[in-house]
């Protein structure tokens, strides 16, 4: 009933506020994207196609998709691990690792980009060992992993983190006192909890690396064909001034994203509501 | 470890999930290690890099004309578009926490768009919008005014990938306060603007300062947006973060570095700024 | 001054909060809105206030149309049930806000502020917590403080949303005293919400009780509580048993009720009584609870005596039989849930002693 209440407005500044927010989203973000699908409209359906399916925009789909997928599985698991050992352990410098965290989501990704490209370098701290033993990492796929597991490491520790805090340890010593061990209680208690956390930092993650460029524009090499990430090609396509052909990339681009983040919201929806208590 | 005991004293019994010394060391260990490589060894590569050559090139990296425009550019981008963006943060996070209307589910979806649209096709959007072949182009360029490549057109881009950062801080807190204490400024008598001023915003000042920081660090940070409007003019318009990759992409690591080192300062900065406001909030 | 609430309906969506309710609050009445949650009465309250807009009627305070008018315009004083102090202010900013924020014209000076706060802070006995902030007061205090900020704005009518729902019961039971002591004292027209019935008998001088958005009965506490008009408004005003499709009402349609200190308990026959067998004995303090089982229905019911008459009665222990006497069975029309008669036993007589014997 509480919320309901509000319906009379009591409060000054609906109008005001609310209007003020429409146009200001509209100008600045509904319209430029509306304008995008536009653009992409203006060449036939064919043409639309024959854009998105041409080798090499395939080829970069995949690449972006297969790359991002990878980082983000990564850091499902290094960050839901890193997110435990920050919630439930006490050691000397805790706090700062934990501010330290977040430096993906501080540090401007073009800084990123050249210093991991540095570090990965044949001749660089870690390349070089990678090197040694024949592998190469700046330049190859190997390389836009780590850059977009680098971006994308705080998402999932920020979303497990919050959960873990909230978990009553009432439920694991419950679980003890009926005579569970260690890891029956992590599989059958923690893991059920958090679970949902982790796969919706994994799939924040993943959108995010979908997107991604400055980190990854250094280190990728930009090969056609082998280490050209979307976003790039659509500079590409821009720096040729094939306007249309870069808006159809961008709007299959766009779209995949739009998906993903409705699934996301639509599956949490759906987990929160399976769990509350009426 | 689970020591068992015949008392039913909670308080005598370990029952949490309690894995041995070891493996909290070894998961420990994990934790620092992969943090180390992937976040503090770039982090040191930076200075590093910076600063190998001398303390003077690094200097001169930094006073250098081209940089000094760039830092210029970037802070007239931040100063014009932090404030557009924490009024409206304001505006809709008080529209959308404190009443209630149809459709407000769909509001904080489209809010939340930047969020997943890649920064390339932000830079992309402006371009055809206001490019040379974009709807408007014809129309600027007719009455000279330069938005792509331009100024113009590097502040849009950076409103539009900050845009939900200070709404998105503000909503949850709003939300939780509800709305009893602007209720009873209000049967006291006072306006409007007084119990803004008087009761929300003293409410929210540190949520607001949070939302700020994480605004501030993506202005002056964004790349990929930028990189598309800018068109690289020299001394004209770029970012420092543009800058960067000119002075990379010409081999200039040293240089390149040395400016790379102001924005990893700045990233640092808002990291201590952050943990910082997440204390105080704490507190209250 | 006076309230006229004429014809008031609120719906929430579909579902009707306040449903053409017609009341008159003379000046400065006590006045308390007594019901269970979602019965309207806060809605009630906050209509009075502007905190909501109605869908339909009319307020007037004494001859002034206030239907429409703005929550300012008003000039009531509102007590939140959460208290909404404001957090970063403290005890005397809170309660001077109302005064500080008024325009420069009608603003009172800063030593006449002060003066204001201080003398508030005196009314409400907490002068020593001026410099203290919300969350250093306990919940009692935060109540008080609460009072003296609405207070503070000289309102005309005082409205209060559950004013002690949050207290434990003992400072509850404090404030209550002093909430009276200081209506006494300043005679403002006052109105209150509440769930709970004591608090609303031992408090108002005159109880609105009020249920699925309807005023059910008002009146004095002792009328409400005496000469209850519904089914409704007898089993809210305090312990009651039910007896349904009994033989006490000997047609079915009807429901009849008994407070547990109405019914006599003996140890031998007299009267018109029934046989029941003790299933249980609470003694409370200085009253003493017995529940009992009807032989002839099988109902179970309670009776309640004080700690002397218990005594008087001698020795009882579960599984004892005793005779139960039915001093003032009220009977309700089971679907109109109105009243039938408020009879004595007389009414019951014969079907009684066909079923005892």
């Amino acid at each position: 009933m509480a919320d309901k209440r509000k319906r009379h407005r009591v409060l000054p500044g609906f109008g005001l506020s609310m209007g003020y927010t429409l146009i200001y989203l509209s100008l600045i973000i509904l319209i430029p994207i509306a304008v995008l699908f536009l653009k992409a409209s203006t060449i036939s359906l064919a043409e639309f196609w024959d854009t998105v399916t041409e080798a090499r925009v395939v080829a970069s789909y995949k690449l972006t998709i297969y790359t991002s997928f990878i980082a983000a599985f990564v850091n499902a698991i290094f960050g839901t691990l890193i997110a435990w050992v920050l919630v439930r352990y006490d050691f000397y410098g805790k706090r700062i690792i934990d501010a330290l965290v977040d430096l993906p989501f501080a540090l401007p990704t073009a800084v990123a980009g050249i210093a991991l490209t540095t570090i990965y370098a044949p001749n660089g701290w870690i390349g070089q060992y990678f090197e040694s033993i024949g592998i190469k990492v700046a330049y190859t796929p190997l390389g836009i992993m780590i850059a977009l597991t680098f971006i994308g490491l705080p998402f999932v520790v920020r979303s497990v983190q919050p959960v873990l805090q909230d978990l009553d340890q009432q439920y694991e010593e419950a679980a003890a006192t009926l005579g569970a061990n260690p890891l029956q209680i992590f599989a059958k208690i923690i893991f059920p909890a958090i679970f949902p956390a982790t796969l919706t930092g994994f799939a924040l993650a993943f959108a995010r690396a979908l997107g991604e460029y400055g980190s990854v524009v250094f280190i990728s090499g930009n090969m056609p064909m082998k280490t050209e990430i979307v976003p790039l090609l659509i500079i590409t396509k821009l720096e040729q001034f094939n306007y249309a052909g870069a808006a159809a990339i961008a709007v299959v681009m766009l779209v995949f994203s739009f998906v993903l983040l409705f699934l996301i919201n639509f599956w949490q929806w759906k987990t929160t509501k399976k769990y509350q208590v009426s | 470890m689970i020591v068992r005991d015949t008392t039913l004293h909670a308080k005598n019994v370990k029952t949490t999930f309690q894995p041995g010394l070891l493996t909290k060391w070894l998961l420990i260990t994990v934790a620092i290690g992969f943090l180390g490589i992937f976040i503090v060894v770039p982090l040191i590569a930076v200075f590093s890099e910076a600063l190998n050559k001398g303390v003077q090139l690094y200097f001169a990296a930094l006073t250098e004309p081209d940089a000094v425009s760039a830092i210029k550019l970037t802070l007239i981008t931040a100063a014009i578009t932090i404030p557009v963006n924490t009024i409206f943060g304001v505006f809709a996070a008080w529209a959308i926490a404190k009443f209630e209307f149809k459709g407000k589910n769909i509001l904080i979806t489209l809010i939340d768009i930047p969020f997943a649209v890649s920064p390339v096709i932000a830079g992309l959007v402006f371009v055809l919008l206001f490019g040379s072949q974009g709807l408007f182009g014809p129309f600027l360029e007719a009455n000279n005014i330069k938005i792509i490549f331009g100024i113009p057109g590097i502040i849009l881009a950076t409103i539009f990938v900050t845009f939900p950062f200070v709404v998105r801080e503000l909503l949850p807190i709003m939300q939780e306060q509800g709305t009893e204490e602007e209720q009873a400024a209000i049967t006291l008598g006072a306006n409007g603007w007084q119990m803004f001023f008087r009761v929300t915003l003293p409410n929210i000042k540190w949520g607001l300062l949070y939302g700020v920081i994480l605004c501030n660090a993506r202005a002056m940070g964004e790349f990929g947006a930028v990189s598309v409007v800018s068109g690289h003019i020299r001394g004209l318009t770029n970012t420092i973060p543009l800058h960067v990759e000119i002075l990379y992409n010409e081999y200039n690591f040293t240089a390149a570095f040395a400016v790379a080192s102001l924005l990893a300062m700045l990233a640092l900065l808002t990291l201590i700024l952050k943990s910082f406001v997440e204390w105080k909030t704490k507190k209250h | 001054m006076g309230i006229t609430i004429k014809d008031v309906s609120k719906a929430f969506g579909t579902f009707q909060a306040v449903k053409n309710v017609s009341l008159e609050i003379p000046t400065g009445d006590f006045v308390a809105l007594l019901g269970p949650s979602g019965s309207g009465k806060t809605t009630l309250l906050r209509l009075i206030a502007g905190l909501e807009g109605l869908d339909s009627g009319g307020i007037y305070f004494d001859d002034i149309d206030n239907t429409y008018k703005s929550i300012k315009e008003r000039n009531v004083g509102f007590v939140f049930q959460n208290y909404a102090l404001f957090k970063h202010m403290t005890i005397f900013e809170n309660i001077a806000f109302g005064l500080k924020v008024r325009p420069r014209k009608t603003r009172p000076s800063k030593n006449e502020i002060t003066e204001k706060v201080n003398e508030l802070l005196k009314l409400v006995q907490l002068d020593h917590l001026a410099k203290r902030y919300p969350s250093q007061l306990s919940g009692g205090q935060r109540q008080r403080i609460a009072l003296a900020r609405a207070l503070a704005v000289e309102p005309e009518v005082l409205l209060l949303d559950e004013p002690f729902g949050a207290l434990d019961a003992k400072v509850r039971q404090e404030l209550r005293h002093w909430l009276r002591e200081i209506h006494q004292k300043l005679n403002i027209t006052t109105v209150f919400v509440t769930h709970d019935q004591e608090e609303a008998l031992e408090m108002a001088d005159t109880v609105v009780v009020m249920n699925f958005g309807e005023i059910e009965q008002i009146g004095s506490p002792e009328e409400v509580y005496q000469k209850p008009e519904s089914a409704f408004v007898y089993s809210f005003l305090g312990r009651v048993n039910e007896f349904r499709d009994s033989e006490v009402a000997s047609e079915s349609d009807k429901i009849s009720y008994i407070r547990p200190h109405e019914i006599v308990l003996r140890k031998i026959l007299q009267g018109d009584s029934i046989v029941s067998e003790v299933s249980h004995i609470h003694v409370i303090g200085s009253t003493v609870r017995i529940e009992l089982r009807r032989y002839d229905t099988n109902d179970l019911f309670e009776a309640e005596m004080s700690i002397d008459q218990y005594q008087k009665m001698g020795q009882v222990k579960k599984g004892d039989i005793l005779y139960a006497e039915f001093k003032n069975i009220v009977v309700f029309d089971k679907n109109s849930e109105n009243k039938l008669n408020h009879s004595g036993k007389s009414g019951i007589r014969n079907s009684l002693k066909s079923k005892l014997i």
